[in-house]
């Protein structure tokens, strides 16, 4: 009789645990608020960043155009605010409506945290409202930088706000290790909770993937204002902002796989079987597909810079370069997307003796792919070099040996790189491992120390011409386009392995999901929700964009100063 | 045909057909390589084939040239023959496509197995509950190496050799029979990438333990825990890494 | 301009598309939630059919021959006017009802080849436990027949008892074969047709044995198998080792007799 009882018993209790949610069900409900929450979170996390960077170069740089720039900015910021709080709501609805028993978990653990973040939120609108509506009242001299000071300041608490938001999501996948199911959530200490092992990791790699994904949407912005513009210096303002949008993204691109490679080396520590899960069990083809997506990330920036080459004088005499560029970027990429295990039928299958291509699956592994990236991280900071001097000739009398410097440093770098690439083959895992570590050093080194070199060789420059901004062609700007599609999917993707390796669990190893949904979807099925969520968000930005438009028609005042030599 | 050579268009069009080459009939010619894949042929070619949009399309004199022909082609009259040509091509080639996604084929489909699915953290073995997290070798420990690599040769000769082969290298006589073909302990891709409490979970568990994505063509392997003892079964690990070189991947020390 | 719009959007739609499109080309595989097989003393038929049904499906691999093509009988489908089989499985042997007719299929498959077929099949004992076994019986059962397997007949948890003795297929007698002293029955139960050929039985990895008879004597044959390395026929050198030396503690007295009378009258 007894387990009859407890049947029953169980029966009541996922009576309790669970509802659904009609037609599309609790899981598709939730997954489509958490994504498109996070990616306006992404969204007013980065531009603030973006915008006090902007004014800064404003205010030290005396250069107006920046400030604008950065208003501008704020001034989307304003409704997009308003956004992610609306979703974030319905986010909480659906968690606490859907999963009451799960929430009841995490609200017993992290109550206190909830208070503090919902404080915080509330003084971070409150410094929005100041930093914006005192923007053209604080304008000049020691006001202005108390003006920049309060965008430091909305910063900080909206660094805070993810930090807290983050440690509710790391504790799901990464619960401390002394927790078991048996474990009372009322006697888990809050901060034992908070410092597990991927909260930090998680912190950085989002700090800097909302940093990337500001200046994406920013350069999608621009590029929208560049063809409906109709007046040529319209179009040379979106030109520009389009630009420094697209800066600001490849930049922080190039160090965010250091922190991607962070965090799975913590999943790894964590638990291995949830390591091996997100590389190599059923996820394995998700890292194909992000390959894809970030070859198509490097060749659009890259391409974007080429074409942009177009309008800057002097530029031609880096243009025979660019093809080289081009075919190094490509071979990368066809690397870098080589699937070690591959899609074949069973003839193919006889014929290489495996899933292993006898040849090609050389280029499957993590050397030949690390190699790869690092080679195109190099290219495409090469470009952006080319791109920087196109129209300037250096005066310093050392200009000639700078160049070889920087070239002999570019040399080292690639040498380095291909260096450890090869001899990764010939050494045990976690020797090779390590290797990753010098291959990045070595491009970072290069970098930093031919940016210095670059920016003490171009003091006091010959102009060739002024940069004609505006003179871009149209496709350049679809480019900025697929740029901004292509980092919005990727953010989704990536949600859906971090959040996937969880698999049946809520919390891992901890609390088990019970619901119909548990099951982790394919890719495919994946696929689509990602979609239809980059759909969502994309119109609603579109939306706001118009609005932003409507309310005001443009920061863009025609401008009576000389042209700018500008970057 | 200087001409030509030195169009753009022709150019691009040269090189898209010069990689389809290399990769369909160069690559495999070369030693030690095999067919590729046709899934990968086509990730390449798009790769490519991007590229060299790209290349067309990054300046404006070059793209202006590049669309030459074609724009030639939709408009000029006396190009009538060509225009309907390419139409009539178009439409055949984009028929033919479809018929050969729809069509039935005897074949099976292409299939992707994890080759390496997690293992858990914990296997039952008789009963027993072996950690497998940070497990070493047991054997490694236990005095001369020597004796425990015999033993792991006299059962691998036993028990693995009709389908691991003589060679280690999956190449048993049974091996031409099953789908998926028994892993090579030679190739780089196999033990070499593996920690050793991996090897033995493989084996004490065999193709009914393998999770949901090693399937859709499940593993014959049996689960040789109904047949082996653990030390058995460590002892052949011991035999593979010494027979084929290879070293087993470490775990991370940790810095606590 | 709304020339610009719709093709913006096109582009985003494109993109998207594209993405979808790539990610639904590979072939798909969802992470499961693992349900273990614990099927205890008060284990109903229903759950017993519903862990068979994943197994037939899934890691069992049966659908791999059964259903595709003419390699095997489609059980789930009528055969030949025979019904699903859980209608024909009570009809197929002499003197065997449903349930041992499907237990014996599984675990010594070539005891009995359905005319028409090919003796293919891998003995499922030594693939799945024996709980497995018996959830798959029971599967096939349910196909329009009855299930009568109850939790009896599943031995209690395979501990080191079960698995020290995994050979053991047929019946439940003790020893290779149940006992029986039918010497084709102790070939095929002790797994003799692994390696070695016998008349048009077995495999190729040892050496043939349909005229034994004519090459060795009663006595050399026994000595073979009760230590196989003594003697290594010329050409399998490579394979010393290989055969098994449990059988002289394996086989009984007369089992081994009557082998060894059977053996060496292949002449």
């Amino acid at each position: 009789m007894a387990h009859v009882f407890a049947l029953v018993q169980a029966a009541a209790d996922s009576a309790a645990a669970y509802r659904d949610f009609p037609v599309i069900g609790s899981r598709a409900a939730i997954w489509i608020a958490a994504e498109i929450h996070l990616m306006f979170a992404a969204f007013v996390l980065g531009v603030p960043i973006f915008a006090v960077v902007a004014e800064a170069i404003g205010i030290f740089g005396k250069d107006q155009r920046y400030d604008r720039l950065a208003k501008e900015f704020t001034r989307l910021l304003l409704i997009a605010y308003s956004a992610t709080a609306i979703w974030g709501a319905v986010f909480v609805f659906l968690l606490s409506t859907l999963y009451p028993r799960f929430w009841a978990y995490l609200t017993a653990i992290f109550g206190v945290s909830m208070w503090v973040y919902v404080s915080i939120f509330f003084f971070e609108s409150f410094t929005l409202y100041l930093y914006y509506y005192g923007w053209d009242r604080w304008k000049q001299g020691r006001a202005k930088i108390v003006h920049w000071c309060l965008g430091i300041l909305l910063n900080i608490w909206g660094t805070a706000v993810m930090f807290i938001a983050d440690s509710w999501l790391t504790y799901m996948m990464t619960p401390p290790r002394d927790i078991t199911p048996e474990t009372s959530p009322a006697s888990i200490k809050l901060w034992h909770a908070i410092l597990n092992h991927t909260w930090m990791p998680i912190n950085i790699h989002r700090l800097i993937g909302n940093v990337v994904f500001g200046g994406a949407i920013v350069g999608a912005y621009a590029s929208y204002r560049f063809l409906a513009a109709k007046t040529d210096e319209e179009r040379a303002h979106y030109d520009w902002m389009g630009y420094v949008g697209n800066f600001i993204a490849i930049s922080a691109l190039i160090v965010l796989p250091f922190a991607g490679y962070w965090l799975g080396r913590e999943i790894y520590q964590y638990d291995q079987s949830m390591g091996i899960t997100m590389m190599g069990g059923f996820m394995s083809w998700l890292w194909v597909i992000q390959a894809f997506l970030i070859a198509v990330l490097f060749l659009a920036g890259n391409y974007y810079l080429w074409v942009g080459m177009g309008r800057i004088p002097g530029a031609e005499r880096f243009r025979p370069y660019t093809k080289w560029l081009l075919v190094v970027l490509v071979l990368g990429a066809l690397v870098w997307g080589t699937p070690h295990t591959m899609i074949a039928d069973s003839r193919e299958l006889a014929a290489m003796g495996g899933s292993h291509h006898p040849l090609l699956g050389a280029l499957g592994v993590m050397s030949a792919k690390n190699t790869a990236v690092n080679l195109m991280i190099l290219s495409t900071f090469l470009s952006f070099l080319l791109y920087r001097r196109a129209n300037i000739r250096q005066v310093v009398p050392w200009a000639k040996t700078g160049t070889r410097i920087q070239a002999a440093m570019f040399v080292i770098a690639a040498g380095v790189v291909l260096f450890f690439g090869i001899r990764g083959y010939f050494v045990e895992a976690i020797v090779r491992i390590g290797y990753s570590v010098y291959q990045v050093g070595a491009v970072l080194a290069c970098i930093v120390f031919v940016t210095v070199i670059d920016v003490l060789m171009a003091r006091g420059a010959q102009s060739l011409g002024a940069i004609q901004w505006g003179k871009m062609p149209p496709r350049s700007q679809y480019a900025l386009f697929i740029l901004a599609v292509t980092f919005t999917w990727l953010m989704g993707l990536m949600g859906f392995a971090r959040s996937g390796i969880r698999q049946h669990w809520h919390v891992w190893q901890v609390m088990q999901d019970t619901t119909p949904y548990a099951a982790t979807p394919a890719l495919g099925y994946a696929a689509i929700m990602i979609s239809t969520c980059v759909l969502i968000f994309l119109s609603l930005v579109g939306f706001i964009f118009w609005l932003g438009g409507l309310a005001e028609k443009s920061t863009f005042v025609p401008s009576t100063e000389a042209p700018h030599v500008g970057h | 045909m200087r001409a030509y050579l030195r169009h753009p268009f022709w150019q691009a069009v040269g090189l898209f057909v010069l990689a389809y080459l290399v990769i369909v009939f160069v690559i495999p010619m070369l030693p030690g390589s095999a067919m590729v894949p046709s899934s990968v042929v086509l990730q390449y070619m798009a790769t490519v084939l991007v590229g060299i949009l790209i290349w067309v399309s990054d300046d404006e004199a070059r793209w202006t040239t590049f669309k030459e022909p074609l724009h030639e082609v939709l408009i000029q009259p006396r190009l009538k023959l060509v225009r309907n040509g390419l139409l009539a091509a178009v439409t055949l080639v984009v028929g033919c496509l479809t018929y050969s996604q729809v069509k039935a084929s005897v074949a099976a489909p292409p299939n992707l197995r994890s080759i390496h699915p997690a293992p858990p953290s914990q296997i039952t073995f008789r009963g027993k509950t072996i950690t497998l997290v940070g497990l070493e070798n047991p054997l490694r420990k236990q005095g001369e190496l020597a004796p425990h690599v015999a033993e792991g040769r006299r059962i691998y000769y036993q028990n693995c050799v009709p389908c691991h082969g003589d060679h280690l290298d999956g190449q048993g006589h049974f091996a031409s029979g099953f789908n998926p073909l028994p892993a090579n302990f030679q190739d780089n891709g196999t033990i070499a990438q593996l920690t050793e409490s991996f090897v033995f979970w493989r084996i004490a568990k065999g193709g009914p333990g393998l999770p949901r994505e090693g399937t859709p063509w499940n593993s014959a392997m049996p689960a040789w825990e109904d047949f082996l003892t653990e030390d058995e079964i460590w002892s052949v690990v011991l035999f593979l890494y010494d027979q084929t070189g290879w070293k087993p991947r470490t775990w991370e020390v940790t810095a606590k | 301009m709304w020339a610009t719009n719709l093709r913006i959007i096109g582009i985003v739609l494109g993109t998207l598309a594209l993405y979808t499109l790539i990610a639904n080309k590979i072939p798909q595989v969802q992470s499961e939630v693992p349900h273990a097989l614990t099927l205890g003393a008060n284990v109903t038929p229903e759950q017993l059919v519903a862990a068979g049904d994943q197994l037939y499906h899934g890691a069992g691999g049966c659908t791999a021959c059964h259903g595709l093509g003419t390699r095997a009988p489609n059980l789930l489908t009528d055969e030949k006017g025979l019904g699903p089989i859980g209608a024909r499985c009570g009809k197929r042997e002499a003197g065997k009802d449903c349930k041992a007719y499907l237990y014996e299929s599984l675990t010594s498959p070539r005891a009995y080849v359905v005319s028409g077929y090919e003796p293919i099949m891998p003995e499922m004992g030594r693939i799945l436990s024996p709980q497995q076994i018996w959830a798959l019986v029971a599967f096939l059962e349910s196909q329009s027949g009855t299930v009568d397997v109850t939790a009896s007949d599943i031995p209690a948890a395979s501990g080191p008892a079960a698995s020290a003795a995994p050979a053991a297929s047929g019946g439940g007698g003790p020893g290779i074969a149940g006992g029986s002293t039918e010497p084709m029955t102790i070939i095929r139960g002790a797994g003799c047709t692994g390696c070695h050929k016998v008349g048009t039985e077995g495999g190729a990895i040892g050496p043939n044995l349909t005229h034994v008879g004519s090459r060795l004597s009663a006595a050399l044959i026994r000595e073979c198998i009760l230590k196989p390395d003594t003697r290594v026929a010329k050409g399998y050198e490579k394979f010393v080792g290989v055969m098994p030396k449990m059988f002289g503690n394996q086989l009984t007295g007369a089992q081994l007799e009557a082998l060894v009378q059977f053996l060496s009258s292949q002449k």
